[in-house]
């Protein structure tokens, strides 16, 4: 590579980002729960679904964009070490769907406050969710026990 | 007197077949970060209203006293893991800086919910009423803001320190041998 990626030259860089990462996926996802959780009858109830995704919607949002430039700048300080670790291609999988089925399914149920439904749709996301978590920290598992270096 | 009982716990049956199980480790560590999320997600949102900065048009209460139950459940589940990722590992996050500074962190915690719980969380009705969040209220949650994300920063911070170990285990390794 000609050019060095300015993120390898400094050792501090690589574990403060992924703080950031893991703030900001606490935030988002944690906040989208928030509203899974009202949808399988637990924590906020005197709030609907729709009026609590309502107030979370900014957090959810800021969450997310910290998460994913934070996980951009994780990913460009060695992108040959993700392309070859399965895990990675896991999270990725469960990420994407997450975040479609999100603002698509997900959005449309919390919306309408149909009373008692919904509670399949608040497993799936959390679920999805759940999965990314499970994908990440498998990365670094197989990273370390893979020795993708010498593939 | 803490070595001593780290070196314990580690040699318990349970923790010795956790350690031993190749994916035991990496899976609790995922549910320790799933927990981390839900319950992250209601301090958060518990301190940012008492800050005024999220659910504005929700009663404090309606945040603070509902979201109780599910936050306890959530730091058990939370801690839970994390003993059983420390039981594993007992003897080396003994050395480890970031695991002390992670407990430190988490004695300060306790000592602010000690501080705050009936001066400021259990309060929220009296909020509601009055319409002014005060002074305390708001110093309570910028205090748990900071203390959770080091909790949270100095974990990730475990991670990175390596064994070898102190002395003790060398001294281990030099005389008999496995060990």
């Amino acid at each position: 590579m000609l050019i060095e990626n300015p993120l390898n030259s400094s050792e501090l860089a690589f574990p403060i980002l992924e703080c950031f990462h893991i703030v900001g996926f606490a935030i988002s996802v944690g906040t989208i729960w928030l509203v899974d959780f009202r949808l399988l009858g637990f924590g906020m109830l005197r709030e609907s679904p729709s009026q609590l995704a309502k107030d979370t919607f900014f957090w959810t949002l800021g969450g997310l964009i910290l998460m994913l430039f934070s996980g951009l700048m994780l990913f460009s300080s060695g992108p040959e070490d993700y392309y070859l670790n399965y895990a990675f291609d896991f999270k990725m999988l469960f990420f994407v769907s997450g975040i479609i089925f999100n603002y698509t399914v997900h959005r449309r149920t919390v919306q309408s406050d149909a009373p008692g439904g919904g509670k399949l749709v608040a497993c799936i996301s959390i679920g999805l969710w759940s999965l990314v978590i499970f994908g990440g920290i498998f990365i670094g598992f197989l990273n370390s026990t893979l020795d993708i270096h010498h593939i | 007197m803490i070595l001593s009982f780290a070196l314990w716990i580690q040699a318990t049956g349970f923790f010795t077949w956790l350690r031993g199980s190749g994916y035991a480790y990496p899976i609790i560590l995922s549910l320790h970060m799933v927990t981390l999320t839900a319950f992250g997600a209601m301090i958060l949102m518990t301190d940012l209203r008492l800050l005024g900065l999220a659910m504005r048009t929700r009663p404090v209460a309606d945040v603070l006293d509902q979201l109780r139950v599910t936050k306890r459940c959530g730091l058990a589940l939370m801690v839970t893991f994390g003993v059983l990722l420390a039981g594993c590992k007992a003897e080396e996050y003994y050395y480890n800086i970031f695991f002390r500074l992670k407990m430190t962190t988490l004695g300060l915690l306790i000592i602010h919910s000690l501080t705050f719980r009936r001066s400021v969380y259990r309060r929220a009705a009296l909020m509601d009423e009055t319409g002014i969040i005060p002074g305390n209220a708001k110093t309570a949650a910028v205090l748990s803001l900071a203390l959770w994300i080091t909790v949270a920063c100095m974990g990730r911070g475990i991670g990175y320190i390596e064994p070898p170990l102190g002395i003790h285990a060398a001294l281990r390794y030099l005389c008999g041998g496995a060990g």
